[in-house]
């Protein structure tokens, strides 16, 4: 590391505002100065509290973080947030204007705002996004707000890396209470209902709540408090709520999804054949892995359509990482696959492998493949697999 | 023999109808439709075969329901629309002087725009002294409406005050109708821009207080007036600011008499009549330049608004279901380039607000696209309407254009366009709820991106921009000078010397009591703020409690 | 995919709240594969200047449609004492002729008036984000 870098990572541990902000587009680039940044970081994280906020749009995410940024500098703590948008698939760029609804803090320097594009790759955004929460503690904010939208699985997929998972629900989802995707319904320590001057928001705390008692179980049922930002009701017991949370650092936790994440990128970064097929990482936490693949010239068969081949071969890798995300190795002995869907020349088929069961020796996994583009559904793979009783073992990532 | 499009396939095979489609495809081939702003195809000719099945009693009789000719009878030959050009600029002197010459020069009815500074709801003293009166009028207080008004004799001149929640300036022309003691039954005009709808999706100028703060005191201004100022317009229901954000005609009708619905509503669930407060509902639109799609919007709207009063609301006056309009020749189809043009193009603008029948209107001045207007322009904006009365005498028929094959066929394609959108907004709970999911905003801005996008590929032509261009030094255009330094520092002085002089405890006293009005809905707020404005405080202190108690704007963005 | 697209902020300061333009131009930006961290009107100068610290901006797209640039000068000043001097800012929008020279002796990059093709404005935003990191090398 040179000395440059050096001073620059010192400036970062002590919390010098545009050192931080250019700390974190190396990291959103990946470039040279990035490892070193990451590396220096994770030696400082485990004190901020991360939280993340997601929910549909129209539910006033923004508005709700913006006053939960004035409750937690009432109390004295010094606040990130990181807000993240996606980019336009086709243009590559994108309007990132989560933080107008923060306005109110434009002044405040215990504040630090940065909005963030996933800038197409989705697995880029969760590595970015990642690194740079670990970068804002490491600064030494004391509680780290992470925002993103919420529709599509992927932008769920960060508020995995936080301590604290809030869902935002907007008053009057009705059915759409079902439509919660069952992956946030898994993660949320706390759903909020949005807008509750509105005369739908005490149904819709209801609604949730028989939801909860249908589908966890009892042991930890996560909250459901309505919040009106209109007349600041709600808001002081959220945020009291917060303070008391004293879970930190779960990210990096043993088992927890950063350590899943780095070694599935691992296990796929030396894979020679998923590496030639273009095999790209969505997702990766224990027991969970998505993955992208373009179908090229090369994977097409003589009718002009995807091969079989490549597809079980997408559905078999994803299954691979997914058994192999909690460390220690497992290998496909059974498998089933059927296909409903051709693929043509150019599009792109996506697999999301899923641990629908574990003991010690056997695993029984899931991978449903879609159309990345409509999410059309292509094929099913169910597997099973055996347990080895050694760690998986793979190099490193070399530094970039 | 080239092919008819089939466009253009005569439905009745009469010979002159068949000549015409073939002797045309020959002349034109291809589709020969083209497509309007609002997206409406516009054919090259229009027949009675287009009015086929349609009954006069569907467009009626000027003065009757529905109104599609015009809301009075006798229109422009019973009395002109009124001229009423905005007029603002620097301190209260300079808008005096502006405007006696402007009533001497033949505008009927007049306009105050304030400065920047106070749209926002701040006093001078609050604010960068740099951008003080540059756009408008710095008025702060009743003495300073009593030296813009100086003269003026407000019991029989119309005054339209541009200057929505909490309407400090309509409570400033009130303390000065009471000091000269002039009965407020005799004012007339208008809270020009009211609407606070519109001001949340497009324009944001006018943002003191929430969206729902707004929306509470509106209703209290509309029943205040009602009661006490019972010839005054509370309600200006804005179109302009959509179209010139770039929505598009239909757009921008839709998505007014959506908004002019939901103050409805809301009037009478605070227990008015509708036959009591529609009378005094008015619109402000823009007019662009593009003619046809203008007029057919303006006998589209009466129609549509006239039965979603009889209809919906529920009126039974027939006074309660006209659709009173002011028209502003549209600024946005100004360009830089070649400023003359822009005469041209504002006349062609007030001739479509005029065939449209509107009540009032405002012509721009052709170097507004530099600055606010010098003498000079203004002055020929003025002209040029006189000009359209007494020279063209546009006034002599009555709806002229009514009638024409072409004009009632896009009136109701106009129509159901803007029911469509209506219906959607219906859907979406309403206005507030639409603006505040973001639904209009989009909209809006995406059809501002595809004109912007036409102008860009030449598919729009704007002469001088993209086509007829001219090598032309920008630096020969004179625009107006930013008030001197000198006299926005002796205004200063003088606002400062007000504050000093008057009774601090009348002030506070009525500011508290303005702030618990906001704090209980059976107190009417406007009726504190005139309270407070005749105890003599400003318009930032009043703004400023309000801001407090009800909240401040936020805007609703989205790209 | 780019890995460092340009990031641009587009803001009003002052008091004028006519934003079609602005809009229009985040949008086009968006669509030439930009950044763009898009403000409502009324910005105070503080804040322009804490967004672009944050932000790591390589532009910063001023619309000025009434007199508001009368006060960009404050703004260009405010960005050299917070290091920020990097920063390339143009303002697109009314600016009359006598007033343009001011604001570029004050530090701003180019003015932009009515009727400029949106694929110029989109060209001069990507030379100055080149420029700007030029400028960063050099600095680091």
């Amino acid at each position: 590391m040179t000395a440059l870098s050096e001073q620059l990572i010192d400036r970062i541990l002590r919390g010098d505002r545009r050192t931080i902000a250019r700390a974190i587009s190396s990291l959103e680039a990946g470039d040279a100065f990035s490892h070193n940044v990451r590396v220096a970081c994770r030696r400082h994280v485990g004190r901020a509290h991360v939280i993340g906020v997601t929910g549909p749009p129209g539910a006033g995410k923004s508005t709700l973080v913006s006053s939960l940024i004035a409750g937690l500098r009432a109390r004295g703590n010094t606040v990130a947030v990181l807000a993240v948008d996606p980019s336009s698939p086709f243009s590559g760029g994108a309007v990132l204007g989560d933080r107008i609804r923060m306005g109110v803090h434009q002044s405040d320097d215990g504040v630090f705002i940065r909005s963030l594009a996933s800038r197409g790759h989705l697995g880029g955004l969760t590595a970015a996004a990642a690194d740079v929460i670990d970068l804002f503690d490491a600064a030494g904010f004391d509680t780290v707000i992470v925002e993103t939208v919420g529709a599509g699985q992927s932008e769920v997929e960060i508020t995995r890396y936080a301590d604290t998972r809030v869902v935002a629900c907007p008053p009057g989802l009705g059915d759409d209470v079902q439509a919660i995707k069952a992956g946030v319904l898994e993660i949320a320590d706390v759903f909020v209902v949005t807008k509750a001057d509105l005369p739908d928001a005490r149904r819709t705390a209801s609604d949730l709540k028989s939801m909860i008692a249908l589908r966890r179980n009892t042991q930890n049922p996560p909250a459901v408090m309505p919040v009106s930002t209109v007349d600041d009701k709600g808001i002081p017991e959220l945020v009291a709520w917060l303070a008391d949370r004293t879970v930190r650092g779960l990210r990096h936790a043993d088992g927890g999804i950063r350590q899943a994440r780095d070694l599935v990128e691992r296990c796929l970064a030396n894979d020679n054949f998923g590496q030639a097929m273009g095999m790209e990482l969505l997702h990766a936490s224990p027991g969970h892995v998505t993955l992208r693949m373009p179908v090229t010239r090369t994977q097409i068969n003589f009718n002009g359509r995807c091969h079989g081949g490549a597809i079980f071969a997408l559905a078999d890798m994803a299954l691979g990482l997914a058994c192999n995300s909690h460390g220690m190795l497992a290998t496909l002995i059974d498998s089933q696959m059927s296909i409903s869907t051709a693929l043509e020349e150019g599009e792109h088929l996506v697999a999301d492998a899923i641990e629908v069961a574990r003991s010690r020796k056997i695993g029984t996994y899931q991978v449903r493949l879609t159309r990345a583009r409509d999410d059309k559904h292509v094929a099913m793979l169910n597997g099973t697999v055996y347990v080895l009783n050694q760690p998986v073992d793979v190099p490193e990532l070399p530094a970039s | 023999m080239k092919p008819i499009h089939k466009e253009m396939q005569p439905s009745n095979p009469d010979s002159g109808e068949q000549r015409w489609a073939q002797e045309f495809a020959q002349a034109v081939p291809g589709d020969p439709t083209l497509m309007n702003r609002s997206g409406i195809p516009v054919k090259p000719l229009y027949t009675p075969a287009d009015r086929q099945g349609k009954s006069y009693d569907e467009v009626g009789y000027p003065g009757q329901y529905p109104f599609t000719r015009g809301i009075y009878p006798s229109m422009y030959r019973g009395r002109s629309w009124s001229q009423r050009q905005l007029i603002g600029l620097g301190v209260p002197e300079q808008y005096n002087a502006r405007v006696k010459e402007m009533l001497g020069l033949g505008a009927s009815a007049l306009s105050l725009i304030p400065c920047n500074s106070v749209f926002r709801g701040y006093d001078a003293d609050e604010v960068p002294a740099e951008l003080l009166g540059t756009c408008g009028t710095v008025i702060n207080n009743a003495d300073d409406m009593a030296t813009a008004l100086d003269g003026v004799p407000i019991d029989t001149i119309s005054t339209a005050m541009n200057d929505p929640s909490p309407f400090t300036l309509l409570a400033f022309e009130l303390a000065v109708a009471k000091r000269r003691g002039v009965p407020w039954e005799k004012i007339t005009g208008t809270s020009n821009q009211s609407d606070c709808i519109s001001h949340f999706v497009a324009n944001h100028m006018f943002f003191r207080l929430s969206l729902q703060g707004a929306r509470r005191v509106i209703v209290d201004h509309i029943k205040f007036c009602n009661q006490q100022v019972p010839n005054w317009n509370a309600l200006s229901i804005v179109g302009q600011h959509m179209q010139q954000a770039g929505a598009t005609a239909a757009e921008a009708m839709a998505f007014t008499l959506a908004s002019g619905v939901q103050y409805a509503e809301d009037c009478i669930r605070a227990g008015m009549d509708p036959d009591q407060f529609l009378p005094r509902f008015t619109f402000f639109f823009d007019i662009s330049v593009s003619l046809f799609e203008e007029v057919a919007k303006f006998r589209a709207g009466r129609r549509v608004w006239a039965r979603l009063c009889k209809e919906r609301l529920g009126a039974k006056d027939p006074r309660s279901w006209r659709f009173k309009f002011h028209g502003q020749t549209s600024g946005v189809d100004l360009t830089r380039q070649q400023p003359l043009n822009n005469i041209a193009r504002v006349t062609t603008q007030a001739i479509a607000g005029i065939f449209g029948g509107l009540q009032s209107l405002h012509t721009d001045s052709y170097d507004e696209v530099f600055s606010t207007p010098t003498a000079e322009a203004a002055r020929i904006a003025v002209a040029t309407q006189n000009i359209l009365r007494e020279e063209a005498h546009l006034t002599d028929v009555i709806d002229p254009l009514g009638g024409s094959y072409y004009v009632e066929t896009l009136t109701d394609q106009m129509e159901e366009r803007i029911n469509a959108i209506i219906a959607m907004i219906d859907a979406e709970g309403g206005m507030y709820h639409a603006v505040e999911k973001g639904i209009v905003q989009r909209m809006i801005g995406e059809s501002a991106l595809s004109f912007q996008q036409k102008v860009d590929a030449g598919e729009q032509t704007i002469v001088g921009v993209n086509a007829y261009k001219v090598d032309e030094d920008p630096a020969t255009y004179v625009s107006q000078e930013y008030p001197s330094a000198q006299l926005m520092g002796s205004y200063l002085d003088r606002l400062a010397a007000y504050k000093k002089k008057r009774s601090q405890s009348a002030v506070q006293n009525t500011l508290s009591e303005l702030a618990r009005s906001a704090n209980d809905g059976q107190r009417n707020v406007f009726e504190h703020v005139v309270l407070a404005a005749e105890a003599g405080a400003t318009h930032g202190e009043i703004c400023g409690t309000l801001r407090r108690e009800l909240g401040f704007g936020q805007p609703l963005t989205m790209v | 995919m780019e890995k460092r697209p340009p990031r641009v902020i587009v803001t009003k300061i002052g008091f004028d709240g006519h934003d079609r333009g602005s809009r229009v131009i985040a949008a086009c930006l968006r669509d030439a594969g930009m950044e763009v961290i898009y403000t409502p009107p009324w910005q105070e100068i503080g804040a322009v200047v804490k967004l672009a610290l944050e932000e790591d901006a390589d532009v910063i797209g001023i619309s000025s449609l009434a007199t508001d640039h009368l006060i960009v000068p404050k703004l260009m000043e405010a960005l050299r004492s917070a290091g920020l001097a990097d920063v390339q800012v143009i303002v697109g929008g009314i600016v009359p002729h006598k007033d343009e020279a001011k604001l570029l002796e004050s530090g701003v990059a180019r003015v932009f008036h009515p009727g400029t093709a949106l694929d110029e404005v989109v060209a001069q935003v990507q030379a100055l984000t080149v420029k700007r990191r030029e400028m960063q090398e050099v600095q680091s």
